[in-house]
C-alpha cells in the first residue's frame, strides 16, 4: 500500500477524481483550499490579493500496482496544462486498520 | 455554495432568471409613458375670485390681501403671486417641486373655506384651478368653418369642448374665435325720441311678445284639452314686425325705429391661423399630467368628434407639444442605441474575440432593462433623464462584466476547463467588482438625496444608475461567469479573417503599451517636473472659469414660438389686427421656417378660460409660430428669434413686443434664460420711477432683449360724473341714470331667441353708428317716472380719467418686475453687468430690489450641486480607503478629479457652452468614472509591489499591463457619450452639454491620472518605504 499525496490547482480537482475513479482507486481525502509554492517555479497559490489562485490537496491510499497508473496520467495531465501546477508525492503507508 | 459557483452549476435556472427579468423590463417599457423631464413642474394652484364693479385697487384690499394672508399658511408654499385687476383676483400659489398637486388642492381649499366669510358679500365664491396660465397649452386646435360659422360656438362647446374637458388631466378646455350668436336689436336714438320710446320699453315688448304660456286645460264633450299660446318667435325676422307703440293712431312696429341684426357678439376674440379666420380650442393640462397621455387621447378622439360636427366644420392641429416631446426622446433613444453599438465595437476591438463580446453584448441591456422595472413600479417616465442615465451607464455596466471576463479567459488559458475557470476566475475578482461597484454607489446614491428642483431630476438619475450597477454586478457574478463556462472555448484558434483585421490593431496596441512603458519610465525618473506641470495646467485651467459662462438651463429648440405684442391701450381690434396680419406676412415671406402662424386678439369672454386668465385686449396680439424641426432647418430658433426681435424695431405701432422661445418666458427649463428684478415696494409712483430706471441700465447691457415691465400702462377710460342734485331735481337717482346708460351702450339682454333647443339672447342697444363719440353719450336721453326726457349732459359731465393698472404682488407685497431675456451671452454676465449698475441706483427708502427669474433657480440648483459634489467627494474616499486599507492611495487617487474639472473647463471654453445643470450633472458623474481608473491602476501597482517587485518596476509594469483596460473602460464612456454630444436630432441642445463636459473631462483626467498618479505614487511609497526603515532603524539601535 502507498500513498500519494496530490496537490493541484483547484481547477483539476473535478479531473483528478474521475481520474482517481477510472483508476479504480475508491478511497480518498481532499482539502478544498490550501496554499502553496512550487520549489522552482510557478504562480503561488496564497489566495491573497497578489496571488489570488488556490491550491487543492488529495490523499489517497492504493495498491502497489495502481501507483505508476495513477502517477503516470496524473503527469500527462500536468504536462498538457502546465501553467496551472500540479505534484504528486508516493510514500509508503506503513500500517492502517 | 457561492453565487457564481451555483449559477455556473446550474445554467437553466441562471438564464431563465435573467430571461424573467428582461421580459418583466420589456413589459414595463411598454408600459412607461413619455415625458420631456421627470415631474418637474411646479406645481400651481390658481385661486380666481370675481368681485363684479370693483377697482384693482378695491379688489387688492378686499380681496386678494385676505385671501393671500390665508393661503400664505399653506404647506410647502414657495411663493404666493397676485394679480388683482378690475372685477377680478387672481393668485398663484407657487408650491415646492415634486409635491402631490391633490394634497395641496385640499389644503388650499380649507384654508378657502376659513377665509370665505371674511370676503364682501358680493364678491364670488373663490374658483380654484389646478394649473397656472403661465402653462403653454398643450394642444391647440385650430377651427375652420363656412355655413356654420354663426353657430359655431355652440358646435364646438357641445361637441368638442365638452368631450375633450371629460379626458383626466385637462386643466381647461377654452375656444377662442368663435363668437356666440346674438341678436342685436340696433335703435336709432333720433327716431326713438320722435316716437317718444325708450331702449327700456322695447326690451320689455320684446320680453313680452316673445312668450309661449300655457292655459290650462278644458274639456270638449268626453275629451280634455290643453289649452296654449304659442307666442315665440319663429324666426328673427318676426321680430321686426312687432307693433312697440303707436303715433298718431298708426301703429309703430320695430322696423320703423330699429334694425335686427342676427349676427354674432360684437366683442369677440379674433383668431386667425394662417391668415384665415377661424376659431381656435386651446388644451392647458393640469399641473403634473402627463402631456404625451393627454395629446395622444385629445387626438385618439379627434376622428371621433370630427364625425359629430357638420360638415363644413373642420378641425386641425396647430400646435401639439407633444410632437416635440416624442421627437425629442426618439432622437435621444437614436444616441442610447448608438452609444450601445460603439461601445460592443470598442470591446470587440480590444478584445479581440467574438465569443467575448457576445458575451458583454448579452449582458449590458440585461442591466439597462431591469432599470426600466424600476421606472414603472415607481410611477415615473421615460424621459431625457432617464434615457441619459442609460447613456452614460452603458459605458460602466460592461466594466464588471469586461474584469469578469478577462479573468477567466487568463485562467483558461492557464489550461483550466471553463466550467472550473468561470468558478474560480470569478472568485478570485468578485471582491474588487463589489468594491468598484461600491464606488461608484458613492457617487450616484446620495444624489437621490438632494431636494428642490435639481433634486427631481437627479433623483431619477441617481436611482437608475444605482440600479443598473446592482444589477450590472449581479449580472457579472452570476450571468458572465455561466455564460463563460457555457460559450469560452479553449485554444481557440484565429481564422483568416481575424488575422487580417486584428493584426494590425495587436501591433498598434502593443506599440501604444510600450511608448506608454517608456514614457512612465521618463515620468518616473522625473516626478518633481511631472508633478508641477500637472498642477499648472490645473491651475491654469481655473483660470479658464473666468471666460466659461454660467446659465440656468441650455436654450432647447422645440420650434416654438410665442409672440406677444401690445398696441397702445384702446387701440381698436381692427387696426391690431390689421398691423399683425401685415407683419404674418412679412414674416411668412422672410422665414420659410414658418410651418403654422396663428394670431388671436382682441377682448376675451370671461367664460374663456384660458384667454381671460392671461392679458386680453383689444390692442393685444398673441400669437403662436410652430417652426419646421431642428434637424430640417438652416437657422436656429434663437437665431430666427433675434432676427424678430429686430424687426419688430420696425414697427412703431407695437408699443411693446416679445419673442418667447419655446413658447412661453422664462420657462423653468427650455425656454430663453430670464434675468428679473424684482422691485417691492407700495408707492406707486416710486416703484414706477425705479422701475423705469432698471430698465433703462438693461437697455444698455449687451445681451438683452424684449426688456419687459410688468405693470401694464395706466388706462384711460370715459366716466360720467352724475350731478346729484341735479338728478334729484329731475326725479332721478344716479342707478336709474347708470343703467339708462347701460343699457344703450352695452345694451340689456331683452329675452331669448329659442331656435333648434338652443337659446340665444335678444339684446337692444344703439346702433355702432350711434354711439362712436362723446356727444353721443352726452345726447343720450334719460327719462324720470313723469315721462320727462333729461340729456346727459344736463345732469353730469364726461371726463376722461386714468385708472390705476393690474395690481401685481408677490409674497404679500406689491411688485413691479423688469425682466429680460438673456440672447446670445451667458446669463452670468448679463447679472454681473446689471447687478454693477443698479447697485449705483440711488433708491427710496421701502423699496428693494431683488434678482429674481431663472438666475434664483440656477443659484439655488448650483447650490445644491455644489453641497452634493463635495458629499460625494467624501463618500467615495470613504469607499476608496477601506478598500485599500490606506489613506494615502484614496488621497492620490483623488488628484485625477481636479483634472477631471480641468478637462471639463477648458472644452466648455473651446466648444463654447456654458456651466450650467446639464454640464453640472456630467461633472458630478466625473468623479465616479475618473476615480475608477485610478483605482484600477493603483491596485494593479501595489499588487505588483506584493508579489515583491520593487516601487519603480511595480509602477512601470503595473502602468503598462493596466493601460488597456483603463483605455478600454475610458473609451466605452466616451464613446457611449459621443452621440450625445455631437447628436442634431431635436432636443440635442440639452443634452450636448452634459455629453461635451464628460468627454472633456474624462479624457483630460485620463491622460493625466496616467501620469500623475504613477509619479505621485512613486513619491509617497518612497516616503512609506523610508518611514519604515527609520522604524526598523529605531528598533534595532533600541535592542
Amino acid at each position: 500500500m502507498k500513498s500519494i499525496l496530490i496537490t493541484f490547482d483547484q481547477a483539476y480537482y473535478e479531473r483528478i477524481i474521475t481520474l482517481l475513479e477510472k483508476s479504480n482507486c475508491r478511497g480518498f481525502t481532499s482539502w478544498l483550499e490550501v496554499q502553496g509554492r512550487g520549489s522552482h517555479n510557478g504562480e503561488p497559490h496564497y489566495g491573497s490579493h497578489a496571488w489570488p489562485s488556490l491550491a487543492s490537496a488529495i490523499i489517497t491510499v492504493v495498491d502497489d500496482s495502481r501507483v505508476d497508473t495513477v502517477l503516470n496520467a496524473l503527469h500527462e495531465m500536468d504536462l498538457a496544462t502546465p501553467k496551472l501546477g500540479l505534484r504528486a508525492f508516493v510514500w509508503n503507508v506503513e500500517r492502517t486498520i | 455554495m457561492s453565487l457564481y459557483a451555483s449559477a455556473v452549476k446550474r445554467p437553466i435556472m441562471t438564464t431563465l432568471c435573467f430571461v424573467a427579468v428582461a421580459i418583466l423590463g420589456l413589459f414595463s417599457l411598454s408600459t412607461l409613458p413619455i415625458d420631456l423631464y421627470p415631474d418637474v413642474e411646479t406645481n400651481t394652484i390658481m385661486v380666481m375670485t370675481s368681485y363684479q364693479g370693483a377697482s384693482a385697487q378695491d379688489i387688492e384690499q378686499n380681496i386678494t390681501r385676505p385671501l393671500e394672508n390665508s393661503l400664505n399658511a399653506v404647506n410647502d408654499l414657495k411663493h404666493i403671486t397676485s394679480k388683482s385687476r378690475e372685477n377680478i383676483s387672481v393668485i398663484t400659489l407657487e408650491f415646492e417641486y415634486g409635491k402631490d398637486i391633490d394634497v395641496l388642492t385640499n389644503d388650499v381649499r380649507d384654508k378657502l373655506d376659513m377665509v370665505k366669510s371674511a370676503l364682501p358679500d358680493n364678491a364670488e365664491n373663490p374658483i380654484i384651478f389646478k394649473f397656472s396660465s403661465d402653462m403653454i397649452p398643450i394642444v391647440m386646435l385650430s377651427v375652420s368653418a363656412s355655413e356654420s360659422m354663426p353657430g359655431l360656438y355652440k358646435i364646438l362647446d357641445d361637441a368638442v369642448a365638452n368631450p375633450l374637458a371629460r379626458i383626466s388631466g385637462v386643466g381647461s378646455v377654452s375656444i377662442s374665435g368663435a363668437p356666440k350668436r346674438e341678436i342685436h336689436v340696433y335703435v336709432d336714438p333720433q327716431r326713438l325720441e320722435a316716437y317718444g320710446l325708450t331702449i327700456e320699453q322695447i326690451s320689455s315688448i320684446i320680453a313680452a311678445e316673445n312668450r309661449n304660456i300655457p292655459g290650462g286645460a278644458f274639456d270638449v264633450g268626453s275629451d280634455t284639452y290643453s289649452l296654449r299660446v304659442q307666442g315665440e318667435f319663429k324666426s328673427s325676422d318676426e321680430l321686426k314686425n312687432i307693433v312697440v307703440g303707436s303715433s298718431n293712431g298708426s301703429n309703430v312696429y320695430l322696423r320703423d325705429v330699429a334694425r335686427v341684426d342676427d349676427s354674432l357678439e360684437e366683442r369677440a376674440q379674433q383668431t386667425y391661423n394662417d391668415e384665415q379666420k377661424g376659431a381656435m380650442i386651446v388644451i392647458q393640462k393640469q399641473s403634473g399630467a402627463n402631456s404625451v397621455e393627454i395629446s395622444n387621447k385629445v387626438l385618439s378622439m379627434l376622428p371621433q368628434l370630427q364625425k359629430r360636427l357638420p360638415s363644413d366644420v373642420k378641425l386641425d392641429i396647430i400646435v401639439d407639444t407633444s410632437d416635440n416631446i416624442r421627437n425629442t426622446i426618439a432622437s435621444l433613444v437614436e444616441t442610447v442605441l448608438y452609444a450601445l453599438l460603439f461601445v460592443i465595437i470598442v470591446v470587440f476591438s480590444f478584445l479581440g474575440r467574438w465569443r467575448a463580446t457576445l458575451i458583454i453584448t448579452i449582458t449590458i441591456p440585461i442591466s439597462l432593462i431591469a432599470s426600466f422595472i424600476y421606472l414603472a413600479v415607481t410611477g415615473n417616465s421615460l424621459n431625457i433623464v432617464s434615457l441619459s442615465a442609460l447613456s452614460i451607464s452603458i459605458g460602466m455596466v460592461v466594466d464588471d462584466a469586461i474584469v469578469v471576463l478577462e479573468n477567466v479567459t487568463t485562467h483558461i488559458e492557464r489550461g483550466s476547463d471553463p466550467k472550473q475557470a468561470a468558478i474560480h476566475g470569478t472568485n478570485e475578482v468578485a471582491v474588487s467588482v463589489i468594491a468598484s461597484t461600491l464606488t461608484l454607489i458613492a457617487v450616484f446614491f446620495p444624489l437621490t438625496l438632494v431636494t428642490g428642483m435639481t433634486g427631481v431630476l437627479f433623483r431619477q438619475l441617481g436611482w437608475m444608475v444605482t440600479i443598473m450597477m446592482i444589477i450590472s454586478t449581479v449580472c457579472a457574478l452570476s450571468l458572465t461567469p455561466m455564460l463563460c463556462s457555457q460559450l469560452l472555448r479553449k485554444n481557440n484558434k484565429h481564422g483568416k479573417l481575424y488575422k487580417l483585421l486584428f493584426t494590425p490593431i495587436n501591433k498598434g496596441l502593443d506599440a501604444f503599451d510600450n511608448g506608454y512603458g517608456r514614457l512612465l519610465t521618463k515620468v518616473v525618473s522625473h516626478k518633481t517636473v511631472t508633478i508641477t506641470v500637472c498642477m499648472a495646467i490645473f491651475a491654469g485651467s481655473l483660470f479658464l472659469l473666468k471666460y466659461v459662462g454660467t446659465e440656468f438651463f441650455p436654450t432647447a429648440d422645440d420650434g416654438r414660438l410665442g409672440v406677444k405684442l401690445e398696441l397702445p391701450i384702446g387701440t381698436r381690434v381692427e387696426i391690431s389686427q390689421e398691423v399683425t396680419s401685415r407683419l404674418a406676412k412679412e414674416w411668412r415671406e422672410k422665414y420659410p421656417e414658418i410651418k403654422v402662424l396663428n394670431y388671436t386678439t382682441g377682448q376675451a369672454s370671461s367664460d374663456n378660460t384660458f384667454a381671460s386668465l392671461s392679458d386680453n385686449g383689444s390692442h393685444i396680439v398673441s400669437m403662436n409660430i410652430r417652426l419646421s424641426d431642428p434637424g430640417d432647418r438652416e437657422r436656429k430658433i434663437t437665431e430666427i428669434a433675434s432676427l424678430m426681435r429686430q424687426d419688430l424695431k420696425n414697427y412703431p405701432e407695437f408699443k411693446k413686443a416679445q419673442v418667447n422661445v419655446g413658447g412661453n418666458r422664462g420657462g423653468a427649463m427650455g425656454g430663453q434664460s430670464t434675468v428679473d428684478y424684482e422691485i417691492y415696494g407700495y408707492n406707486f409712483e416710486e416703484t414706477d420711477s425705479v422701475a423705469q430706471q432698471v430698465s433703462r441700465i438693461l437697455q444698455n447691457i449687451k445681451g438683452t432683449a424684449d426688456i419687459m415691465i410688468s405693470r401694464s400702462d395706466y388706462q384711460p377710460e370715459y366716466q360720467v360724473d352724475f350731478d346729484r342734485e341735479k338728478l334729484a331735481l329731475y326725479g332721478l337717482n344716479l342707478q336709474t341714470a347708470a343703467n339708462y346708460l347701460r343699457n344703450r351702450i352695452n345694451g340689456s339682454i331683452s329675452s331669448q331667441f329659442r331656435e333648434d333647443g338652443e337659446e340665444y339672447d335678444i339684446k337692444v342697444m344703439y346702433a355702432p353708428e350711434h354711439r362712436t363719440s362723446i356727444a353721443d353719450i352726452e345726447n343720450i336721453l334719460v327719462y324720470n317716472s313723469a315721462g320727462q326726457g333729461v340729456r346727459i349732459k344736463d345732469v353730469g359731465t364726461v371726463v376722461e380719467r386714468f385708472t390705476p393698472p393690474t395690481i401685481e404682488r408677490k409674497d404679500r407685497e406689491r411688485i413691479i418686475t423688469v425682466s429680460t431675456v438673456v440672447s446670445g451671452v451667458p446669463m452670468s454676465e448679463v447679472v454681473a453687468a446689471s447687478q454693477a449698475e443698479i447697485d449705483k441706483l440711488d433708491i427710496p427708502t421701502g423699496i428693494n430690489i431683488e434678482l429674481s427669474g431663472s438666475y434664483e433657480d440656477q443659484q439655488d440648483s448650483f447650490r445644491d450641486l455644489l453641497t452634493l459634489a463635495v458629499l460625494i467627494v467624501i463618500l467615495v474616499y470613504i469607499v476608496m480607503a477601506a478598500q485599500f486599507e490606506s489613506y494615502t492611495y484614496p488621497a492620490i487617487i483623488m488628484t485625477s478629479l481636479l483634472f477631471a474639472f480641468s478637462g471639463v473647463f477648458i472644452i466648455l471654453y473651446l466648444s463654447g457652452h456654458t456651466l450650467n445643470v446639464m454640464s453640472m450633472i456630467g461633472a458630478i458623474m466625473l468623479i465616479g468614472i475618473v476615480v475608477k481608473n485610478g483605482i484600477v491602476l493603483i491596485d494593479y501597482i501595489s499588487l505588483n509591489r506584493e508579489r515583491g517587485l520593487s516601487i519603480r518596476k511595480a509602477v512601470v509594469l503595473g502602468g503598462k499591463s493596466r493601460l488597456r483596460p483603463v483605455v478600454m473602460t475610458t473609451l466605452t464612456t466616451i464613446l457611449g457619450m459621443v452621440p450625445m454630444a455631437v447628436g442634431t436630432g431635436q432636443g440635442v441642445e440639452m443634452w450636448r452639454p452634459m455629453g461635451t463636459a464628460v468627454i472633456g473631462g474624462l479624457t483630460f483626467s485620463t491622460i493625466l491620472t496616467l501620469l500623475l498618479v504613477p509619479a505621485l505614487y512613486c513619491l509617497f511609497a518612497y516616503v512609506g518605504v523610508k518611514r519604515k526603515r527609520k522604524n526598523i532603524n529605531l528598533s534595532i539601535e533600541k535592542k
